[in-house]
């Protein structure tokens, strides 16, 4: 849902984008007179030194550590509760850790969610929750109502039933949405890949673990990790360290301490030479590529530092990272490609990154690969450390603007045990950085002979080409949510054909007597929509009449019928006749009965790709286009027969149907489950209510007006 | 290359500016030639927000040429008679800036944050751009091929993207605003380097321009920089094309359905409103937060937490120089008939002519309204747009200091005669969005 609500608060009325172009010579005449001191740029002037603001710090007798940051420039405080323990693993109940953080501010002992929704606004204050933590702020005037509320939040949750319900359907909502957003399942897969399903970073959320999470859980995180002696108050703004006492101790003094337990998780193995891992996303057009491996390097390290440095010469900056100059201004392979190196208290990681055409997918990957390894080898120019070097200290001296970047320096001094002056020799240290030490680092961290090549894409298009970067030659494929697919290779004994199939589907359906015989179809089904319950009729009679009505509560609120000519298409009460074009061609589609009869007549093409996974079953691909060159892939079951999924893309989406359920309907198989991801947030499962074969329809149900 | 959109309501408040507490001192200056000049000292970072706003904006363009004002926005960064091409960003990035700029229905705005000790070349960057950039062909057919890419990204394969087109069009039959501000591509494509050339010299001149300084600077050095580099670029003779026309009264609803590539219907209702800066532009605004501000505001309420209608609601004015209007959205939760969820948002703001406001409710309003404004000036970068936004739209950049006064002037009775005057039917445009069909 989060897009849609994005799209709508964006203003359309500012539009704004980049330019870039390449560099050639100019020559425009003078008209004016002596212009030559403009010829250069200007010189600066001499710098002032960047001067860090202070903060102080004390804790209170519950071992909660309060971190404040005086800044009166505007009227505002804000309270940051920060926890401090490590991430856990969640194990089959991957995701309840913020569940829990989402549910604290949706119902107190004193208030429910909408009184806390009303006490906040009243105040023109913020207030959100999360696993790690809270953040409120005001004007500071409003201080003590909002700590009143904050303190309320964190000592009385409820955690009541339907808010968790909200919550879980919500996940729900976001997760069937990332099963076909190709960076989602980069990174699903990336995190697998990299740290394993044993540690915390290796954990993904799917949709049986949010079905095992329980309140229970929830309240169990909450009464475990929400202590004092966990826990940072940062508190920033309009406010002199001895009134942040004062409040500090009114407000959370009373919070009692707990135990919190401490883990220790195993380092996984490095990955051993290139490993390329495919995600597959049928009718993609774009591939996304991610490079990457775990890096220990802890916050705070010597190495940071340089190795921050060495990264923004490979992939940083704005548009000067060599991979953006490379593979955006030289090649023309993608929008932009960059890379990040993490320092983490477990363990970081090194990304590069970028989405590129189909076409350039195995070029861009050479391309890559080809920086990685430069960067290793040649050591860098004066220059591109120089650059690195300004363009680090200016997001550095920008950042300072805000008074919230003190009080994270001082909460990461604090939590990564950085040394007291470790903010204030920044900039010293980003200066003293040798093109030795650049080298230094792309040695010691960048490893283009180990690392998991991940890319998302158009299987069929892509795959093949990617297996000479893989040190064993064969792809490893994975599932949306980074499982891995381990019957992927099944190889295809040569009697097989796509007509074999085709045939072996009207097989399996009934045989192409049975098939041929039926002159109408009824299909009745039902779906849940967001807690809605939508019914869906269809009607087919042969050869070519079809009508299709999608009610809800009630109401009919999309409609078509087609009488072998033209068709009506209503929305809403509002009507269309379509007499041509291509959505007249969809539904002239449509009206078919069992098109798999005319696979074999002209206009059709039929191409099998092989085998492949369809949760769980191997299934064969095969690539069909109809008369009309519109393309779709379809996986019969190798051992049923049956149509298991279909995928179409067209230009803007890419939707896939389920097949399920098959029952035997006079002698016709049928499914009686079909599920359609892709073309809505959430997936669309339709079951079969009630299903008729050769039952007299009346011709008005097919009458174009 | 991030130059993100700026969120609508955002817009509004960074243009509201300063609260009370917190006086924002400046001073301006006018060179021979026209230019504006305001600068904003303050000391607590050494950083400097260096930005000039031109006043043109899609208003000004000629009906036939459309899209102009946007696609200087892109063709600027090309170079000059000193900047090579492509090397405009490297100056910057260099320098340890950042830098972007942004087009609307009235005005074009560029700017660069840098280390203060940079301001010379900020300068220098901006008066090369106004004195003679390269306008030629070669930067045009690469930037027309940017503005068809960002076109398709950003409004034709973005759910809902095309929904202010779609509205303005339908809202206004003669005014420019009925025309959206990327514009069309075949008068982009049709057009010649020549008109391209002519429209640079007509609106890029220093006396349709303000510059505004925020940061790190000593007024005076500020000034004898920006006189070295501003003073000689000449002015224009001509007098700068801005449109008279006036847009007649809607003259009854205009109701249509737009159909794109959604998941969930919405619905948009656009009310005819004053200018911006006038006073029952003030009511209009207080109206929609009221409407819209927060998880406990009226739609938010009625449609999202009670009816479960919509998944999302709103309403925003858009602030224009000309008169221009306020939009009324929701989205429908799966499910819901969009003329259901129209009838809910009409009913709450029917609720708003007819019943009382309370006062425990207007005390919530006013301390929204304070707590947005005292936000809204934390940057540098803000500050120097808000003043020479002040000054383009209003004459009086002070107003960065006193317009929450206008604001809190609003009185209850104000909002209810906003409501009633223009939140009517006869005066707005309804527009359904509506999924186009796909077979299940």
């Amino acid at each position: 849902m989060k897009k849609l609500i994005f799209a709508f608060s964006v203003i359309f009325f500012f539009t704004q984008c980049a330019k870039k172009t390449i560099e050639t010579a100019s020559n425009v005449q003078q008209n004016q007179v002596d212009k030559s001191w403009r010829k250069m740029a200007p010189a600066p002037a001499a710098a002032r030194d960047i001067q860090l603001g202070a903060y102080s710090t004390f804790d209170l007798a519950n071992g909660l550590k309060v971190i404040v940051v005086e800044n009166h420039k505007l009227p505002k405080v804000s309270y940051q509760l920060s926890l401090n323990n490590e991430a856990l693993i969640e194990g089959d109940k991957a995701g309840y850790t913020s569940f829990a953080g989402e549910l604290i501010n949706k119902g107190t002992k004193n208030r429910t969610k909408a009184q806390i929704d009303e006490s906040i606004d009243f105040i023109g204050a913020d207030l959100s929750t999360s696993a790690s933590g809270i953040f409120a702020s005001s004007l500071k005037k409003h201080g003590d109502k909002l700590l009143e509320i904050m303190t309320d939040v964190l000592y009385n949750p409820t955690f009541p039933k339907e808010e968790f319900e909200k919550v879980r359907k919500r996940t729900a909502s976001n997760l069937a949405s990332s099963k076909t957003n190709p960076e989602a399942i980069a990174s699903n897969i990336r995190s697998i890949v990299n740290f394993g399903s044993n540690h915390p970073y290796g954990e993904v959320q799917t949709d049986e673990t949010i079905k095992n999470i329980t309140v229970d859980d929830c309240v169990k995180y909450y009464n475990t990790y929400f202590k004092p002696n966990n826990a940072y108050l940062v508190i920033v703004g309009d406010i002199t360290p001895e009134e942040a006492k004062a409040q500090a101790n009114k407000y959370f003094s009373k919070w009692e301490k707990g135990t919190i337990p401490s883990f220790n998780y195993n380092t996984p193995t490095p990955v051993k030479g290139a490993q390329v891992r495919f995600g597959n996303k049928d009718g993609a057009v774009q591939s996304v590529i991610n490079i990457s491996y775990p890096v220990d390097m802890k916050p705070g390290s010597a190495d940071a530092i340089k190795a921050s440095l060495m990264n923004s010469i490979l992939g940083g900056g704005i548009f000067s990272g060599r991979l953006m100059q490379n593979l955006r201004d030289k090649k023309a392979y993608t929008y932009g490609a960059r890379s990040n190196i993490s320092t983490d208290k477990l363990l970081g990681n090194f990304n590069a990154f970028a989405s590129v055409r189909n076409e350039v997918t195995d070029s861009s990957v050479t391309e890559f690969l080809y920086e990685m390894n430069r960067i290793v080898k040649e050591p860098v120019s004066e220059s591109d450390l120089k650059l690195a070097k300004s363009s680090t200290a200016g997001n550095f001296g920008r950042s300072l603007e805000s008074p919230q970047t003190i009080a994270n320096f001082a909460l990461n001094t604090f939590r990564y045990n950085l040394p007291k002056d470790y903010y204030n020799n920044y900039l010293k240290n980003v200066d003293a950085v040798t093109v030795g030490d650049i080298q230094a680092m792309a040695s010691k961290y960048i490893r283009p002979e180990n690392c998991n090549i991940v890319v998302v894409g158009n299987k069929d298009n892509v795959a093949d080409k990617l297996k000479k970067f893989d040190a064993d030659g064969e792809l490893d494929f994975y599932d949306a949510f980074g499982k891995k697919i381990e019957t992927n290779n099944v190889a295809l004994s040569a009697d097989i054909t796509a007509q074999s199939v085709i045939e072996d589907y009207i097989e399996a359906l009934g045989g192409s007597a049975k098939l041929k015989a039926v002159k109408t179809l009824q299909l009745g089904m039902k779906a849940s929509m967001m807690g809605q319950e939508a019914s869906f009729e269809t009607y087919q009679m042969a050869p070519d009449k079809y009508a299709s009505k999608m009610q809800m509560m009630g109401m009919v609120v999309q409609e078509q019928k087609y009488n072998g000519v033209k068709a009506s298409v209503g929305q809403m009460g509002k009507n269309q006749i379509l007499t041509e074009g291509s959505e007249l061609a969809e539904i002239k589609k449509q009206a078919i009965l069992f098109e798999q009869l005319r696979y074999n007549t002209t206009g059709y093409k039929m191409e099998l790709k092989g085998i492949e996974n369809v949760e769980g079953s191997n299934c064969y691909k095969l690539v069909v286009t109809d008369p009309m060159e519109k393309q779709t892939t379809e996986f019969y079951d190798v051992k049923s027969g049956l149509l298991m999924r279909t995928v179409s893309a067209s230009e803007k989406m890419t939707m896939t149907i389920d097949y399920k359920d098959y029952k035997a309907v006079d002698g016709i198989m049928i499914p009686h489950t079909s599920s359609i991801s892709g073309v809505m947030p959430t997936a669309l499962v339709m079951e079969a209510t009630n299903v008729a074969i050769n039952k007299e329809i009346s011709p008005d149900t097919f009458k174009v007006e | 290359m991030n130059r993100f959109l700026i969120p609508v309501f955002l817009l509004t408040w960074i243009s509201m500016a300063q609260a009370q507490l917190n006086k924002i001192n400046f001073q301006e200056f006018t060179l021979d030639n026209g230019l504006h000049v305001i600068l904003h000292q303050d000391k607590s970072t050494p950083i400097v927000a260096v930005s000039v706003m031109y006043h043109v904006g899609s208003k000004n363009e000629n009906p036939e040429r459309t899209g102009f004002a946007h696609f200087f926005e892109h063709l600027l960064f090309e170079g000059s008679e000193n900047i090579s091409r492509g090397e405009y960003d490297k100056y910057i990035e260099k320098a340890g800036g950042t830098l972007n700029a942004n087009t609307s229905m009235d005005r074009t705005y560029y700017f660069e944050i840098l280390p203060s000790n940079q301001l010379e070349l900020g300068l220098w960057l901006e008066s090369e751009r106004m004195l003679h950039a390269k306008v030629e062909n070669v930067g045009i057919e690469t930037q027309r091929q940017v503005v068809k890419e960002e076109r398709r990204q950003r409004i034709d394969n973005q759910p809902y993207g095309s929904f202010l087109e779609q509205i303005m069009k339908r809202a206004y039959k003669t005014h420019p605003y009925k025309w959206p501000v990327i514009g069309s591509m075949a008068h982009l494509d049709a057009a010649e380097e020549k008109d391209y050339k002519n429209f640079y010299k007509d609106f890029y001149v220093p006396n349709n321009a303000i510059i505004s300084i925020a940061g790190d600077i000593d007024y005076e050095n500020a000034k004898a920089l920006v006189t070295k580099y501003f003073s000689t670029i000449p002015k224009s003779m001509k007098p700068i094309y801005r449109p008279t026309v006036v847009e007649p009264a809607l003259g009854g609803e205009v109701r249509d359905t737009f159909y794109d590539n959604i998941q969930l219907p919405a619905v948009l209702m656009a009310y005819r409103i004053p200018a911006a800066g006038t006073p029952e532009y003030y009511a209009v605004s207080m109206l929609g937060t009221l409407l819209s501000q927060g998880e406990s505001s009226r739609l938010q309420r009625a449609l999202v937490d009670d009816q479960q209608k919509a998944v999302a609601v709103g309403n925003f004015p858009l602030d224009l120089e000309d008169p221009g209007v306020s939009i009324a959205y929701g989205i429908c939760s799966m499910g819901t008939d969009v003329l259901d969820a129209e009838k809910s948002i009409t009913a709450e703001i029917d609720r708003i002519k007819t019943e009382p406001i309370g006062d425990e409710e207007f005390q919530k309003w006013s301390n929204q309204v304070e707590n947005d404004f005292v936000t809204s000036n934390s940057r540098v970068a803000g500050i120097a747009e808000s003043l020479a936004n002040y000054k383009m739209y209003y004459g009086d950049a002070n107003l960065i200091n006193t317009e929450l006064q206008r604001y809190l002037a609003v009185t209850k009775d104000d909002i209810k005669n906003a409501a009633i005057k223009y939140y009517n039917n006869n005066n707005r445009v309804v527009l359904h969005y509506l999924p186009k069909p796909v077979n299940p």
